[in-house]
């Protein structure tokens, strides 16, 4: 494959990294703390969207290679996850008296308990959605890009959602009064904006992202009930890399995040190629740079970011 | 000590939670002893049971020298007790890559077969390992140190499970031996002692083989390591470093405001409780004789977090009774899933950790067993009396943090 191809393979798979690390970032800044059962979240949207495609069918006619049906899923996945999450903002979160910590620790209990309920009802192997893989498409073979009609409908509508998000970001009434709400929560509750409903719909927009993203990921892959959890730290490093809480780092950190990690068998090919002395150092190097290390490699480039930059790209606040 | 002499007075002292907790677990004590007498569960197999408590209780004291005493989110339990596993085992092991590794290679092999090795190594990679996780990790703000230590354990785990040369990859490591295998006279201590057989009941006659005996060697090292870990951590806790720690955990700013190296101190809390998570895996290797990838799965590292928040951050006593509780978790599922619901006990146990994480920090996020008395030096106390407990208003801010 060459460079190109690497690229527009990484490209989709950002695509899906970004929708998670919006999310989780949203909730990082207004809801203030980090949370784990995000990457679970995702692996609601994709069941949720599995189980109603098996229900409605393909609905006649397709759009870049997926049914009409296809689309009536992931609108439902989109919505259930949202619906779970405030269900648990609700239910769980608001009424706990513990600081970002113990919502922290809380929140793992909480992924356990979406993936256990997933695992017992479906079960812990992999599946697909029932839609024909679809041959890359031929214009592009040339080039060694091998994406399908499925890749671009999985970069077309993670970037529709993402237009979506700033225009409502920066735009909308709600937008201005969720960046208030990240700059400073006790002022914008003293200017009478109603913070407890801006949460709300800040859970109902990250966790409708990770939906999303959960979708995605189950047509670009498979799904399983551990899909999200895996990807849940990947998601971090891309948050992290971005700076916590800056929801524009966050789509920066994704996008790099996820070309690392598609391009790492082009970096393994580099690593091949180069004249790297002493040859035990050529070998640690070469057996380091694997595709199965590719998330190690996303996430020790985090650390090493954090080192040399605590507050991330973008750093702190700058939503 | 006041417990021997005037019983009457020290049941007395309890607060209301150690109340129950003393109730339940001498409620559930009977029940197993009614259990072993009736040959329901098989004394062997109970051994285990208790050997595989004490390991949990050792992997909560672990983390709780961390978390409990310093505040330090630690996320990578699995990662240094399956260092201490994997170190332990490779060494032993006969069927361990090292052994073709070391082929050929003077001295190397001599040291091979030996666990005592075997646990020096486990200690000394937990201790490189917890240094190099911590100098990025320990100057972060709290919650970085969460993801970070959760990722670079996931990286652990990746490298336990592709590197095959040296690991044996997804098959893990078989043929360990016991910790004791070629010690003068423990080394022979199963074989030697005689078939017992017991019946309490007519017809259902209770037998103690050599697995039997070898079960309670290992129930005496894991009590042996637990108590001296116990002792070494109680001291510590108390002691000035202690103090130092125990104010980090509650104002970081402060302690370096009176001069404190905060990262230092840190620091040292963090290796101390890496080699005892480490310590409770070498003598997971000998209990379980076989070391998988599937050791250092998160799920381990949360069970250890149940463990400590569920018993009291900080307390000593709840991180033994909260390893009695996971325990009774694991083994209860696989329990339930071979006598009444045909439900895979992996998710089950999933959802029953989650349920005990939410259900703990809803209604009660200090633990079940706060630390109260442990912290104080026993001279201190006039009456030796339990401190009286606030009516109401007061609740502990630090997420499940203890009434200091």
């Amino acid at each position: 494959m060459t460079v190109i191809g690497y690229l527009a393979n990484g490209l989709v798979f950002s695509s899906i990294i970004v929708l998670g690390s919006i999310g989780l970032s949203l909730v990082y800044s207004i809801a203030d703390f980090a949370n784990f059962a995000h990457g679970d979240t995702m692996t609601i949207g994709a069941y949720a969207s599995l189980v109603t495609f098996g229900a409605v069918g393909g609905l006649g006619g397709a759009v870049l290679g997926l049914p009409y049906g296809f689309f009536v899923a992931l609108v439902v996945g989109i919505a259930a996850a949202a619906a779970v999450a405030v269900i648990t903002e609700r239910v769980i979160y608001e009424p706990l008296d513990v600081d970002s910590i113990g919502l922290l620790i809380t929140s793992i209990g909480i992924a356990f308990v979406y993936r256990a309920l997933i695992q017992i009802r479906f079960g812990s192997d992999f599946t697909r959605f029932d839609i024909q893989p679809l041959r890359p498409i031929e214009a592009l073979v040339p080039y060694g890009v091998r994406v399908t009609l499925h890749d671009v409908a999985i970069v077309v509508s993670a970037a529709v959602l993402v237009v979506g998000l700033h225009v409502l970001l920066q735009y909308t009434d709600l937008g201005r009064k969720m960046r208030a709400m990240a700059d400073n929560p006790d002022l914008a509750r003293v200017s009478g904006i109603r913070t407890r409903r801006v949460k709300l719909w800040t859970w109902v927009i990250g966790a409708g992202l990770a939906g999303a993203g959960g979708v995605f990921l189950g047509l670009f892959n498979q799904l399983s009930p551990r899909m999200g959890f895996n990807l849940l730290l990947v998601i971090f490093a891309a948050v992290i890399l971005g700076g916590i809480g800056s929801v524009y780092g966050a789509m920066a950190g994704g996008f790099l995040i996820g070309m690392i990690n598609q391009l790492t068998p082009f970096f393994s090919d580099v690593v091949e190629a180069l004249p790297i002395w002493p040859g035990w150092l050529a070998r640690l190097l070469e057996s380091l740079i694997s595709i199965e290390y590719a998330n190690a490699i996303a996430f020790v480039i985090m650390v090493a970011v954090l080192l040399v930059r605590p507050n991330g790209i973008a750093g702190e606040g700058a939503t | 000590m006041s417990a021997l002499t005037d019983p009457r007075g020290a049941v007395e002292d309890l607060t209301r939670p150690e109340g129950w907790v003393l109730g339940v677990s001498a409620a559930f004590l009977l029940f197993l002893l009614a259990a072993l007498l009736t040959g329901a569960l098989g004394p062997t197999y109970f051994l285990f049971l208790v050997g595989l408590a004490g390991m949990y209780a050792l992997l909560s004291f672990g983390l709780n020298s961390q978390w409990g005493f310093a505040g330090l989110i630690n996320f990578s339990v699995a990662a240094f007790f399956g260092v201490g596993a994997y170190g332990a085992a490779l060494f032993t092991a006969s069927g361990s890559p090292l052994v073709e590794l070391f082929e050929g290679v003077p001295l190397l092999p001599s040291l091979l077969g030996l666990p005592i090795v075997g646990l020096v190594v486990g200690l000394a990679v937990a201790f490189v390992l917890a240094i190099l996780i911590g100098i990025p990790t320990l100057r972060l703000r709290a919650d970085y140190l969460a993801i970070a230590s959760l990722g670079l354990a996931e990286v652990v785990r990746l490298i336990v499970l592709n590197e095959r040369w040296l690991t044996n990859g997804s098959a893990g490591v078989r043929g360990i031996p016991g910790f004791f295998a070629g010690w003068p006279v423990l080394g022979t201590f199963p074989e030697a002692m005689p078939g017992l057989r017991l019946e309490v009941i007519p017809g259902s006659p209770v037998l103690l083989e050599t697995a039997f005996w070898q079960a309670l060697l290992n129930v005496l090292l894991v009590l042996a390591f637990a108590g001296g870990v116990y002792f070494v951590l109680r001291r510590a806790h108390r002691s000035p470093w202690g103090r130092v720690l125990r104010t980090i955990r509650s104002d970081e700013d402060l302690a370096r405001a009176l001069g404190k190296d905060t990262y230092s101190f840190k620091m040292q809390s963090f290796v101390l409780g890496s080699l005892i998570m480490a310590l409770a895996g070498v003598f997971y290797t000998h209990l379980n004789l076989y070391v998988g990838p599937g050791d250092l799965d998160p799920i381990t590292t949360f069970y250890a977090w149940v463990a400590v928040i569920l018993g009291g951050s900080g307390s000593n006593r709840g991180a033994l009774f909260g390893g009695i509780v996971i325990v009774t978790i694991r083994e209860g599922t696989r329990f339930l899933n071979d006598v009444a619901l045909p439900i895979d006990p992996a998710p089950l146990r999933l959802l029953l950790i989650g349920v005990v994480i939410i259900a703990v920090m809803r209604y009660r996020p200090q633990g079940v067993l706060p630390p109260q008395r442990e912290l104080i030096w026993p001279s201190a106390v006039d009456g030796g009396g339990a401190p009286d407990s606030p009516d109401s208003g007061v609740r502990e801010q630090k997420g499940g943090g203890g009434d200091e």
